[in-house]
């Protein structure tokens, strides 16, 4: 419940308040969100089979945002800032929605 | 391979697996409350960039147009002085040649070549070819007229014995380039706008047969059957080209005599 009214106060805080990303930060915000996504699916699969730990799942999301604009930022660096941030956007989309089937096998049965 | 297996077999983080279940602490539920609280911040705040930067990018891509319009418009005025300027160089060459033999000789042979290599405007009969894009270009690039088909179509003309041509008004000298930039094809570097008039002045009897005769006919024909590609040819009584702003003068010299 606690996370659900924290997810909708954030929408609502964003949107209120609209703070504004340096625009050092911006082209790593769509990759953190990818990656954000991934850890919450990730994170609900594990809460549907029992196995979900709030630690660890501040721990991944935090470190799975940071690396994934980290690998950005370092291919922004060499030259490889697109093809990496597709690299990431690919795993990630995977990851994604093989934890989505299997959310939906555990709350569908089907 | 192998990599893409991995990642479909273990999509969670491994961790969830051997951390010890359940041991939730009211502390860590309000971390949870707050991290999910900076996921939405992310989402609303990326949602809203996105939707800012659009009319943004839109109107910094009229600006653009506005801008490549203002010099195109620059462009089409020092054209016209270049006409101006080109009509003074005539005039004071005839001024400097004087008036004996050899002048007259050399001004007969500047009003033979004039035409022939597109420094002045010329009037006459020939032919007009329309060609434009099949209309399934938008779905297959290979439908769309290329800039080397309209190089086969001008040199097809000349070598049917075209005297003077113009793609869509620009005229053709013997230094104009057809070139794509972009989405466009230029000519002279000016960007074209379809349908692709091609005048063409010569003698009519003969040029339109000549043409399609030639290889280039045959190049058009099968873009035309093939590509589906629009492609008119008819006989024009009288066809006014205008000359090429391009030729200039680059040097001159007092004729030894």
């Amino acid at each position: 419940m606690i996370p659900l009214v924290g997810l909708l106060a954030g929408i609502v805080i964003g949107i209120v308040l609209e703070p504004s990303i340096p625009q050092v930060l911006q082209p790593y915000l769509p990759i953190a969100i990818v990656a954000a996504m991934d850890a919450l699916f990730g994170a609900f699969r594990a809460y549907l089979e029992g196995t979900f730990t709030d630690r660890i799942f501040v721990v991944s999301f935090i470190s799975n945002v940071l690396i994934a604009a980290a690998i950005v930022y370092v291919g922004d660096q060499i030259g490889v800032g697109s093809q990496l941030a597709t690299g990431v956007v690919v795993v990630l989309g995977i990851r994604i929605f093989t934890n989505a089937a299997a959310i939906r096998r555990a709350l569908f049965h089907a | 391979m192998d990599l893409l297996n991995q990642i479909i077999r273990q999509p969670m983080d491994p961790d969830y697996a051997f951390a010890a279940v359940g041991n939730e602490s009211p502390q860590g539920r309000w971390k949870l409350g707050v991290l999910a609280m900076i996921i939405g911040a992310l989402f609303a705040v990326a949602a809203l960039q996105t939707t800012r930067a659009a009319p943004a990018l839109q109107s910094e891509r009229s600006e653009l147009i506005s801008r490549v319009q203002t010099a195109e418009r620059e462009q089409d005025e020092l054209r016209g002085r270049v006409t101006s300027l080109t009509e003074d160089i005539a005039t004071l060459r005839t001024a400097a040649l004087g008036d004996d033999d050899a002048a007259r000789l050399v001004e007969a042979q500047i009003s033979t070549l004039d035409p022939v290599v597109g420094n002045t405007a010329v009037t006459g009969p020939g032919v007009l070819i329309v060609v434009d894009d099949s209309p399934s270009a938008a779905a297959d690039a290979r439908d769309r007229v290329l800039d080397i088909d309209l190089q086969v179509l001008a040199n097809g003309l000349w070598e049917g014995g075209a005297e003077a041509i113009s793609i869509n008004g620009h005229r053709l000298s013997n230094l104009t380039a057809i070139r794509s930039a972009g989405d466009a094809i230029t000519v002279d570097y000016r960007s074209l706008t379809r349908p692709y008039r091609v005048e063409a002045i010569g003698d009519v009897r003969t040029l339109q047969a000549r043409f399609v005769e030639s290889s280039a006919g045959a190049w058009w024909n099968d873009l035309a059957q093939n590509r589906r590609m629009r492609y008119e040819i008819s006989d024009v009584k009288q066809l006014d080209l205008a000359a090429d702003p391009g030729i200039v003068l680059r040097h001159a010299g007092r004729a030894a005599s």
